[in-house]
């Protein structure tokens, strides 16, 4: 009687069934996408350039070819980067150091794209912290990883953390800024829900210190992406870095990476 | 405070003077229910003499009417009681109660045809007073008959979401509503996430909602009031009631304490899904439930003086193990002292506490977070009914409200200096008079003034934004005074009787709004923060004109009506593209301000009594807003916009034992953001927006049933049984949309759909004794 009563229960309270729909969505004009990166570590860099493409099309985005791409710092160094493959750039000389300010400058069918951004410097990654978490009613211990760090006394310090599960990367966006506890040791988990970590796995965490308009960026791409009860926030296109009205950004960040196995 | 006290000095004298010309008496008292002892809202007096003339028994149950020395008949009725007569002699001034019985069968009720058309000659318009009996018998989720749920089968008033109880009325905002349960704000009125309301109907006696063209004595909020009125308690005999549900139960008690005099009411509810979470080995130490407690008492000093004292307090509580938990709840409270100073004013004085708060905890390991928020109100409300003649009925008053507010802020266990939380405080002043004039058989008016204020009150330091970027900052200290914003709020309502069938209506009222909820999405949530007026966030303010014929049919068995209405709104708030909410030091710069308006048509169609009986209610509206900074500054729908509802209502009392209904309900989809596109950033799919809210989510439609088996009574013991089904046909209608890549095709992105619930079927026993 009892197991009847719950399941009983759990089919109302829980039973949300899924279904992939026809939705009729609006075609957009392909608007142009920019993805750079420079950082600490050792070059090459590189910048990608492709368009949108509609909501039903396959996932091939055109790339943006023959452009003219150039990467300079705030000591007068500018480098004209190469195009290696199709929509994609790539430096040749440049090496990214912390507390540069550099400018990514597009030039592509007339149009001109700028973005500035400054590398912020790095805050020492200390190693990863394991726990148990109990979360939600998988029958497996499940784990959460806290990235040990201690944030800087000085407000504005932003980072993003990337999960590796075995060599498979946690495509959720996780991104911390210091608007609570500036100048303390870290102690939020990440909080990853379709990435299990299980006893056992071995994780690598990448630290980025990343500058305050990539924050907004990935902050808003997280908020999009999780959709709440009746729906969530609103999505929107992130606010990014770049000039002209195209999406993407440009980043300038460092990289630290810990590793440990699950125990 | 002296200014105020002169001024409604003045405004008594002026009125008792006015008032006084030749001989005449008045007639007082209470309306009750026989059996019960509870005053009976909004039953009628009339003076079968002079037909026109009459008066209503207010929310106290109290009447007065002011008539010429003679000798009159007076008649005494409330729909489902029978009607009593009696002629009485006006010499003096006569305190006169009224005691009426309820008809134990329908073919047994008698109902005073005068006042069988009553909607037609009140001047209130987009007014619905809910009899709680008829809520009993209209299907709902889970069986839980529910006074939120049953209001959004209305026209004008849309449900907010699949088996929610929050609701969107006349295109404003969920938070736009003024809930009040005696007389205290209710600031979240939704359990577990919305699919209960916190409204126990067991404990509740009347529920009026007025959809923004209220009388002055109701201010605060830009949509619309939700009055629900809580049982004063069986005053003649000890009653026990409760339910047995699946998922919650209920039980209350009421019953004098001396006869006549005074008595209690106790109602409490809890749901118990947990109990079974707790006997499985997978959920030990989870937890989900509510329950929530109302409890009043009144006391009659003598024949002027009434004390009435209640409560409320609820609580959720969700989590899972020790390392997340929620719970959020309101407590009110309601001190009230009714007090006749003479036949012809009424006086009620209310001391109302209310609160609302959440405490969000997360802990693993030796880490751990939590946000909370909490709003609390001290509140004064003194209100004086005048009735001075049979034309003329006043109200004036004034309300004073000390707020607390501590919004949301995100702490960490190893967190003990600079970010704890500071509460904000605000002042809320308003003084109204309203008037009721009957200028002549045919048409009546009502109109009035409130004036209401807020005084931001020091202790903190509010820093002024534009567009996001700081550009100032006031410290205040404790003790100081900050700004104050005022607004005077004219209402007006008139009713014109064409014929003896028909009747139009038109209004105008001004709203303001002092107090914002901050909620990113469409559905109630527990951590949605309420938050005060500031130097960045202005009232709120809505000017509101409506129109609207009405027409009986049928000997007065159908009511129909149909009402148009145009909304403007100032200074309404919305959260600004990559707003974070949570841990940003200052919410406000989160925030942009802008501009609304709603438009809309209301068809309303009833059958009143008989065997069958129902309604049929269709909606047309439109809800916009225009934000410097959202949508590129152009218009867009609000996230509530949906452009057509329909509900129809259906009860049929087969015989004596069976009663059975239905209920069916058809709305367009609600606006909301889809993607107009795609790219690929950092190896994932990324969606691309074009436009605002500029699509809609697919229609939606349900039928629910349900069915009434009233057990043979034994003695004192009744008993029934509910039957239930909801969603019958099993749609699966769309809560949420979401698009992601399709996991066996890496090649392209899907829709989908999550549907909450198929058919959810449910049993209930109720017993009174």
């Amino acid at each position: 009687m009892r197991n009847v009563a719950l399941f009983f229960i759990f089919m109302v309270l829980f039973s949300a069934c899924e279904q992939e729909i026809e939705i009729d969505l609006n075609s957009a004009d392909p608007q142009i996408v920019i993805e750079g990166e420079i950082t600490n570590q050792k070059g090459p860099y590189t910048v990608r350039i492709s368009k949108t493409v509609n909501f039903s099309a396959s996932n091939q985005y055109p790339p943006v070819t023959a452009a003219v791409v150039t990467l300079s710092d705030d000591l007068g160094f500018s480098e004209k980067l190469a195009e290696t493959a199709p929509g994609v750039y790539t430096t040749a000389n440049l090496q990214g150091q912390e507390g540069r300010t550099y400018t990514l400058k597009v030039e592509s069918a007339g149009k001109t794209y700028t973005a500035i951004c400054k590398m912020p410097n790095r805050v020492e990654f200390k190693g990863i912290k394991a726990e148990e978490i109990a979360f939600g009613f998988s029958t497996d211990t499940l784990y959460s990883a806290t990235p040990l760090f201690d944030d800087p006394i000085a407000s504005g310090n932003n980072y993003r953390f990337i999960q590796y599960r075995n060599g498979e990367r946690d495509k959720s966006i996780t991104v911390f800024n210091d608007n609570v506890n500036n100048g303390k040791a870290n102690e939020r988990p990440i909080l990853s829900q379709e990435f299990e970590i299980k006893r056992g796995d071995t994780l690598v965490i990448e630290m980025r210190c990343i500058d305050k308009p990539i924050y907004d960026y990935f902050f808003t791409l997280s908020q999009s992406a999780g959709q709440g009860p009746g729906g969530g926030t609103t999505p929107a296109n992130p606010p990014n870095n770049i000039t002209g009205n195209v999406l993407g950004y440009f980043s300038a960040h460092t990289i630290q990476r810990q590793t440990i196995v699950v125990r | 405070m002296e200014k105020i006290k002169t001024l409604l000095v003045i405004l008594l004298l002026g009125m008792v003077t006015a008032a006084n010309a030749q001989q005449k008496f008045t007639i007082s008292g209470h309306v009750r229910d026989k059996a019960s002892g509870e005053e009976l809202i909004g039953a009628s007096i009339l003076v079968k003499e002079l037909p026109g003339t009459g008066a209503s028994a207010n929310e106290y149950g109290f009447y007065s009417i002011t008539l010429p020395a003679g000798t009159y008949t007076f008649s005494s009725s409330y729909v489902g009681y029978a009607e009593i007569i009696q002629t009485i002699k006006l010499d003096k001034n006569q305190s006169i109660d009224w005691k009426l019985e309820f008809g134990t069968t329908l073919d047994e009720v008698t109902v005073s045809a005068t006042k069988e058309d009553d909607n037609l000659s009140r001047t209130t318009m987009g007014t619905e007073k809910l009899d709680i009996k008829e809520i009993s018998k209209v299907p709902v989720l889970f069986g839980e008959k529910d006074v939120l749920k049953t209001l959004q089968l209305l026209p004008g008033i849309k449900s907010a979401g699949e088996g929610n109880s929050g609701f969107f009325v006349r295109g404003g905002a969920a938070d736009q509503n003024l809930i009040l349960l005696d007389e205290a704000p209710v600031y979240n009125a939704s359990h577990l996430l919305g699919f209960f309301s916190t409204f126990n109907s067991d404990a509740i006696k009347d529920a009026t909602i007025i959809k923004g063209n209220s009388p002055a004595q109701y201010g605060g909020r830009l949509a619309s009031v939700l009055d629900v009125k809580m049982k004063d308690g069986n005053d003649q005999n000890y009653n026990v009631s409760g339910g047995i549900g699946l998922i919650s139960s209920r039980l209350s008690v009421e019953g004098p304490i001396q006869k006549e005099k005074s008595s209690f009411l106790i109602s409490g509810r809890r749901t118990y899904a947990d109990v079974f979470l707790q006997a499985s080995e997978d959920f030990k130490g989870n937890s989900l439930y509510f329950y929530d407690l109302n409890a009043k008492a009144n006391y009659r000093l003598d024949d002027k003086n009434r004390i009435f004292l209640s409560g409320y307090f609820g609580r959720d509580k969700l989590g899972f193990g020790d390392n997340f938990g929620i719970d959020w709840g309101n407590q009110t409270a309601t001190l009230r002292w009714n007090h006749i100073l003479n036949p012809k004013l009424f006086s009620n004085t209310s001391f109302i506490y209310s609160k609302y708060n959440y405490d969000l905890k997360v802990s693993s390991g030796g880490s751990a977070f939590n946000i909370d928020s909490e709003i609390k109100d001290w509140n004064l409300k003194q209100e004086f009914q005048l009735f001075s003649n049979t034309r003329n009925s006043w109200r004036f008053g004034f309300n004073s409200i000390h707020h607390t507010i501590t919004p949301s802020r995100f702490e960490t266990s190893n967190n003990d200096d600079n970010t704890s939380q500071i509460s904000r405080y605000g002042w809320e002043n308003a003084l109204f008079v309203n008037n009721t004039y009957t200028a002549s058989p045919k048409l009546s008016i009502d109109y009035g003034l409130r004036l209401s204020a807020y005084t931001i009150l020091g202790g903190d330091t509010y820093n002024i934004y534009d567009r996001g970027i700081k550009t100032d900052s006031v410290v205040l200290a404790k003790g100081d005074f900050g700004k104050t914003y005022a607004y005077l709020e004219p209402r007006l309502s008139a009713s014109y009787r064409i014929n003896p069938q028909s009747s139009i209506k038109g209004g105008y009222a001004r709203n303001t709004q002092n107090l914002h909820l901050l909620s990113n999405s469409t559905s109630a949530n527990p951590t949605d923060q309420w938050i005060g007026n500031s130097y960045n966030i202005k009232p709120e303010v809505s000017d509101q004109f409506s129109l609207g014929y009405f027409r009986n049919f049928g000997n007065n068995k159908f009511e129909f009506s149909v009402e148009a209405y145009y909304k403007s709104m100032q200074n309404q708030v919305d959260y600004k593209d990559a707003a974070d909410i949570n841990t940003s030091p200052d919410v406000e710069s989160e925030l942009l301000y802008g501009i609304g308006r709603a438009y809309g048509l209301e068809l309303f169609l009833k059958k009143k009594v008989g065997k069958f009986s129902g309604w049929l209610s269709y909606t047309f509206s439109r809800t916009e807003r225009q934000i410097e900074g959202i949508n590129n500054g152009d218009w867009y729908a609000a996230k509530q916009d949906r452009t057509h509802d329909v509900s129809l209502v259906g009860i049929y009392q087969a015989n004596p034992r069976w009663s059975f209904s239905a209920a069916f309900v058809y709305n367009t989809g609600n606006a909301v953001t889809f993607p107009s596109g795609k790219y690929n950033v950092d190896g994932n799919t990324t969606y691309y927006y074009t436009e605002r809210n500029g699509y809609r989510m697919p229609a939606y439609h349900r039928l629910d049933l349900s069915a009434t088996y009233e057990r043979q009574r034994k003695g004192r013991f009744q008993s029934s049984w509910n039957f239930g089904l909801y969603n019958a046909y099993g749609r699966e209608n769309a809560y949420t949309i979401t698009f992601e890549d399709d996991p066996d095709d890496a090649s392209r992105t899907r829709a989908l759909r999550t549907a909450l619930f198929k058919w959810v079927p449910s049993v209930t026993y109720n017993f009174k004794f």
